[in-house]
């Protein structure tokens, strides 16, 4: 797998993921700015996710919603994991433009 | 990817429903009691209902629908205890267990949670995470206050502060999207100071002064009205905007009970007491409920709650009927009051039963493999 591919796939990672809305906020995880990590492998992909806090109880619901997204988005028989990782943690810098208008910052 | 977690197998959450159906059991039979205390007669499945109303709604079920909630944000097992504990000490007092052990386990539960809450205080040092753990220590000054025999006028305010201190942490920690000023902050510090010096100011007054803690809940109220989230994403469509709706209801609510707190004699049982802590418990606390449940559900069962436009059916009900009991706690009016409560115990049995009937049509309730 070449480098021009596995930017395809984690570009497809991602558009899969901004199917992944926050109940809450009604904005999606992307643009929230709550993935960590994505890495292509031959065959597998591994996302590490982030809540905005540590003491979010939406972490266990979001990377299940995650992981079915994926699993309807990419080759079947491709290997995901998704997990959560609060290192680093999030900060309100990285959410996109996109959010923030929706927030009207 | 230092220290990443997995998520956990959906069988491991169905452990969570004992510990949902102890808080069930609570809010049945504390609705009962309501019914009861209010001139209605319902049968009562355990005597003295009606008394333990209060304890059964607020340290009984909201005791343990709290302390399942913020166990799934730690992920630690042993805060679960703090659920089960509350649980088994609320179905104690409804079996007749001997007194002290229904009013030990609480304290035991409170202390779990509080313990859970300082931790994550410690690993976050942040106005949100100290919010939430003042929010635990308020139930655990609550429950000990009440083992050791102190009249619930002086109980019950601390556990007032229990569940708005915990709101309010919950609110503070979202609205970290919207960046707010160092100035906001200190607003909502000194907001939340005053309603937990309120509380001291009601242990050392023997009950007779709620005036500080109303002026803390009405400080609070308005910082949340103002500053909330919730106050952009109305602007959203479909739960979003169902959730931005409940949530600043809510908010109005609380500043009513600070209102009722400020001007009228508390705490005094009676009218206006009645007026001030149903405006708290069902206007403000309910429709936090009713904003979140679709939320919360899902993570703590896995199941899902799709949004339905009838959601406002049962948001309806609730406030017009809260308003119409404090209408009549205002007039003195016995029978309009009864029919009140019955509204308010009807606005939440239409929440459970629309709720339940949204998760059980949902398109797709499994899981993926």
């Amino acid at each position: 797998m070449n480098h021009d591919d596995k930017a395809v796939i984690e570009q497809q990672v991602r558009e899969a993921l901004k199917q992944v809305i926050d109940p809450e906020v009604g904005i999606n995880i992307v643009d929230l700015g709550l993935i960590s990590q994505i890495d292509v492998g031959i065959n597998s992909v591994t996302v590490a996710m982030t809540m905005t806090t540590p003491t979010c109880p939406l972490g266990e619901i979001l990377t299940d919603q995650a992981l079915e997204a994926l699993q309807v988005s990419l080759a079947a028989g491709t290997e995901i994991e998704i997990g959560l990782t609060y290192d680093p943690p999030w900060t309100p810098e990285r959410m996109s433009e996109a959010a923030r208008k929706q927030l009207g910052r | 990817m230092a220290s990443t977690t997995f998520s956990t197998p959906a069988a491991r959450r169905l452990r969570r429903v004992p510990l949902l159906a102890l808080g069930l059991i609570a809010l049945i039979t504390g609705l009962i009691g309501g019914l009861n205390r209010i001139g209605w007669t319902v049968p009562q499945p355990v005597p003295d209902l009606a008394y333990w109303h209060g304890p059964l709604m607020i340290s009984g079920f909201f005791g343990t629908l709290i302390g399942v909630e913020r166990a799934v944000a730690y992920g630690k097992p042993w805060a679960y205890l703090s659920p089960l504990l509350n649980g088994i000490g609320t179905f104690a007092l409804l079996a007749g267990v001997l007194m002290p052990v229904p009013l030990a386990l609480p304290v035991f539960a409170a202390m779990i949670m509080f313990a859970g809450a300082v931790i994550m205080a410690r690993r976050q040092p942040a106005m949100f995470t100290v919010t939430l753990a003042l929010g635990a220590g308020a139930w655990l000054i609550g429950n000990a206050l009440w083992f050791h025999g102190w009249p619930l006028e002086v109980v019950v305010p601390w556990w007032i502060g229990f569940l708005v201190l915990i709101i309010a942490g919950e609110r503070l920690e979202l609205s970290r999207l919207l960046q707010h000023s160092a100035e906001s902050l200190r607003l909502f510090a000194a907001a939340a100071g005053l309603l937990v010096f309120g509380l001291i100011v009601v242990v050392i007054n023997d009950g007779e002064n709620l005036r500080l803690v109303a002026a803390g809940l009405l400080a609070l109220a308005a910082w949340l009205a103002h500053y909330d989230i919730a106050r952009r994403t109305i602007r959203q469509s479909g739960f979003v905007r169902f959730s931005a709706v409940c949530l600043l209801t809510g908010y109005a609510w609380l500043a009513v009970a600070g209102v009722i707190g400020l001007v009228a004699p508390l705490p005094r049982p009676g009218l206006a007491w009645d007026a001030f802590m149903h405006a708290i418990s069902l206007g403000f606390v309910f429709s936090m409920v009713f904003a979140h449940a679709p939320i919360i559900l899902p993570a703590i069962l896995a199941i899902k709650v799709p949004y339905h436009p009838r959601f406002y059916g049962h948001f309806a009900l609730l406030h017009a009927s809260v308003a119409l009991r404090l209408a009549a706690d205002a007039a003195n009016w016995e029978t309009l009051r009864a029919w009140a409560g019955l509204g308010n115990v009807a606005a939440l049995v239409l929440f459970i039963a629309v709720t339940a009937h949204a998760a059980a049509s949902a398109p797709s309730q499994r899981r993926p493999k």
